[in-house]
């Protein structure tokens, strides 16, 4: 009786659980402040088209997705000699799928957000910040990693 | 009952185990160049001194009384230059029309091999010598009436700075 009964939760196990390859994250555009005068803060905002970072995921729909972003408290000047402090806020993210009903949801990127794909299987996160050069901030070119890690359930 | 309870907890282990999460990690660059706010002063105005009417007088960007701005900024860095001009310069109910605006650009303070372009509303690009220095050279023309009224007139030119 009991290997009758696994069977097709075997069977149905199998045809739920996520392809490897099917479920990815990719980053396809870096957030970028571009110049900024010391002294005075800079923000990207999280719709902004071009200065906006950007990354792209797939998974499978009504499936759930937890984000978690690894945020930069400082960016470190190329070539060493100073760091320039950026943070993010509580609506500096914005997910939406990628069909054309998908509803844009703005989430706070300082802690994970899960979300279940509901309109599209694939969906693209938009992060804005802002820097925070001070008075006496060295010149240069600043830049620093953020990560974006999909949990796929 | 048993049964069923034991059939619900392998589907929920099954369900657990093959939804296993799995994580994917992408990143991307933050990135902020940083620049020296920039300065700019009016270092000397635009002086037509003595003009008749009837007749236009022209000052050029080389002439000892033509507009002077000086700019320090980042070094090597790109910079717009727009221009809010005036179209007459004023004396009480009077107006005196000026136009024909031309401009220089110089690393140093002087109009010698300077890069001329003209000033308008437009942004003109340019860019700060490699010391972050930069002067802006501005003449113009002004067209008295024949019955121009005689009076001190002047107008207002403004030069606005932006990095690109």
């Amino acid at each position: 009786m009991r290997p009758c009964l696994l069977l097709p939760l075997l069977l149905l196990a199998a045809a739920v659980t996520p392809v490897a390859g099917q479920s990815t994250v990719t980053g396809i555009r870096d957030l970028n402040f571009g110049i900024v005068i010391r002294g005075v803060q800079t923000t990207v905002a999280p719709g902004d088209p071009i200065r906006s970072g950007r990354f792209y995921a797939r998974h499978l729909l009504n499936r759930p997705v937890q984000l978690r972003f690894t945020l930069p408290t400082t960016l470190a000047r190329v070539g060493g000699g100073g760091t320039l402090p950026i943070s993010f806020g509580a609506n500096d993210a914005i997910a939406q799928g990628t069909a054309g009903n998908s509803v844009p949801t703005t989430f706070n990127p300082n802690s994970p957000r899960t979300f279940v794909l509901r309109t599209s299987a694939d969906f693209y996160v938009n992060l804005g910040g802002r820097v925070s050069p001070a008075a006496g901030q060295a010149t240069g070119a600043y830049r620093g990693t953020v990560t974006l890690t999909c949990t796929f359930f | 009952m048993r049964i069923v309870t034991r059939a619900s907890a392998v589907v929920a282990a099954l369900f657990s185990l093959t939804t296993a999460a799995q994580a994917q990690s992408a990143n991307i660059q933050a990135l902020a160049t940083v620049y020296q706010p920039i300065s700019i002063t009016g270092t000397r105005d635009l002086d037509f001194g003595t003009v008749f009417p009837g007749v236009a007088k022209s000052i050029g960007v080389a002439a000892a009384t033509s507009g002077q701005f000086q700019l320090g900024g980042q070094a090597s860095g790109n910079v717009n230059l727009t221009f809010t001009l005036p179209t007459d310069l004023v004396f009480g109910a009077n107006n005196l029309p000026i136009g024909t605006w031309t401009g220089c650009t110089s690393a140093t303070n002087t109009t010698a091999g300077c890069a001329a372009f003209t000033p308008s509303g437009t942004a003109t690009g340019s860019a700060f010598s490699g010391a972050g220095a930069l002067w802006v050279f501005v003449g113009a023309t002004v067209t008295p009436a024949a019955a121009q009224a005689a009076g001190n007139y002047t107008g207002t030119v403004t030069l606005t700075a932006a990095y690109f």
